[in-house]
């Protein structure tokens, strides 16, 4: 089923902001140059450290990954349209994926086609139950084994609290594909915590 | 409404991202399907679950202290910032190429002195000037922002560019198939000529790749200056010298890249 949901959503034709950030002043020196930075990208180290630590899923590569995105985010700070987070967030989604792809190929495939697009068609069935007893680690672990396609779109919405329109910005995806990625990420979550509680023998449902 | 419809909307309804009409469609549709509004409630559940008990993973203090030391600072305003020797231990990082192309870009001014000095007594072989010509080049495009005069993907903008500027027309060739995204194009003098310069990037690698019209085709030969890989082939009347710290098997992938793109008749 090809979704056909971008009509009913909001933001979908809102233009990229460009009064919002001034751009670089002529004649800027270096260190002028360095303090905006550090003004406007640097607020969100730690969101861009928590979405490269959930896409490499390792804390060490989560910071050589970070280092590199945002010393590149500086590189092309002329770059910067709009919000500096989505922005940021989308140079450290494209190092994580880079990187990925160098070190584990395996977890990118699938990550850039629509190969699992499909939004599933029965209705958010009694999987998605009792959400509220749900075990802390179990569903960190089943965040953690969402594909990663699905993993970004959750962690970018519910942790970073961020817009299908950003967040379409960020994976570089119509917001419609935002919108099912995300309904299919919930489902396949609430249906990993079930199996892993039910193998583990911990009562979760009610 | 359908039921069909109505599901498939809740996620976007309880992200706050449906569109009014929408909302009250759907809101209506809630207040008579029972099994909606709990499907509703169990989604609301989920959302409200992975807020409260997922990780955050806040960065360390210390790397954001380490990025920030990293950003290039100043040259001329002000001392500069102590040097990170230990930046050179995340290997593949920028910044860790950065620092280390401070003393390797002085020691090769230093060379160059040296050996325009030492021109008279020692004369050192064309190619051993020109791997030095190239190399100072390629380390001040990096280490400056000003890595290319012309910033494009695309050849056919690339192309024009440098052809417009120089007394040939150098092959461009778009090889984002095969990993090296064609990032732009700058022109720079080396041995004693203008020539074209094509930055290709691999990963965060940076790739210069000189080129310039050369009467007769030299075996291909490799070097390694300071720790940049350097290699030289000649194909259909035009000399190609590629630098970068990439690794010599990619660069050697480039090579064979370029030389089969520029085969000619």
């Amino acid at each position: 089923m090809t979704l056909a949901a971008d009509s009913v959503l909001l933001h979908q034709v809102d233009p990229i902001p460009l009064h919002k950030t001034e751009s670089a002043p002529l004649h800027e020196t270096l260190s002028e140059r360095k303090r905006r930075f550090e003004q406007l990208v640097l607020p969100h180290f730690d969101a861009a450290y928590n979405l490269a630590r959930w896409l490499t899923r390792n804390d060490q590569d989560a910071r050589d990954v970070v280092q590199e995105a945002v010393l590149r985010a500086y590189r092309f700070f002329d770059g910067l349209r709009g919000e500096p987070k989505p922005w940021l967030l989308a140079i450290v989604r494209n190092s994580c994926l880079t990187w990925l792809a160098a070190n584990r190929p395996a977890e990118t495939v699938g990550f850039e086609d629509g190969a699992v697009e499909l939004l599933p068609s029965d209705e958010d069935g009694p999987e998605i139950k009792a959400a509220r007893n749900f075990d802390r680690r179990m569903l960190n672990e089943a965040i953690a084994g969402l594909p990663a396609q699905f993993r970004e779109v959750l962690i970018l919405r519910e942790l970073e609290d961020l817009s299908y329109k950003d967040i379409a910005r960020i994976a570089d995806v119509p917001i419609g594909t935002v919108m099912s990625r995300l309904a299919r990420a919930r489902r396949l979550l609430a249906v990993s915590v079930r199996a892993a509680s039910n193998i583990s023998g911990t009562q979760v449902a009610k | 409404m359908t039921n069909e419809e109505a599901n498939r909307l809740l996620h976007a309804y309880i992200d706050g991202e449906l569109d009014p009409a929408k909302t009250l469609e759907l809101e209506a549709h809630l207040a008579k399907t029972p099994s909606l509004r709990a499907a509703c409630g169990r989604l609301r559940e989920l959302s409200e679950a992975v807020r409260v008990k997922a990780d955050y993973y806040a960065a360390p203090a210390w790397l954001e202290e380490r990025v920030r030391a990293a950003l290039p600072a100043e040259p001329n305003n002000g001392p500069a910032k102590p040097r990170r020797w230990e930046w050179l231990k995340p290997a593949g990082s920028f910044a860790a190429v950065a620092d280390w192309l401070r003393p390797a870009a002085s020691f090769a001014a230093v060379a160059l002195v040296t050996w325009v000095v030492a021109l008279g007594y020692l004369r050192p072989g064309e190619d051993e000037r020109i791997t030095r010509d190239v190399l100072a080049s390629h380390v001040r495009a990096t280490l400056g922002s000003r890595s290319y005069d012309v910033a494009s993907s695309d050849q056919h903008t690339v192309k024009p560019w440098l052809s417009a500027r120089l007394a040939f027309s150098p092959p461009v060739a778009d090889l984002s198939a095969s990993g090296f995204e064609l990032v732009g194009g700058r022109l720079d003098y080396i041995g004693e000529q203008p020539v074209a310069v094509l930055v290709y990037k691999r990963r965060e690698h940076v790739i210069d790749a000189f080129v310039w019209p050369a009467e007769a085709s030299k075996a291909e030969q490799t070097y390694t200056r300071d720790g940049f890989n350097i290699e030289r082939f000649a194909r259909n009347g035009m000399a190609f010298w590629l630098v970068s710290d990439l690794a010599r098997n990619e660069l050697d992938d480039l090579a064979r890249l370029l030389a089969e793109h520029n085969a000619g008749p």
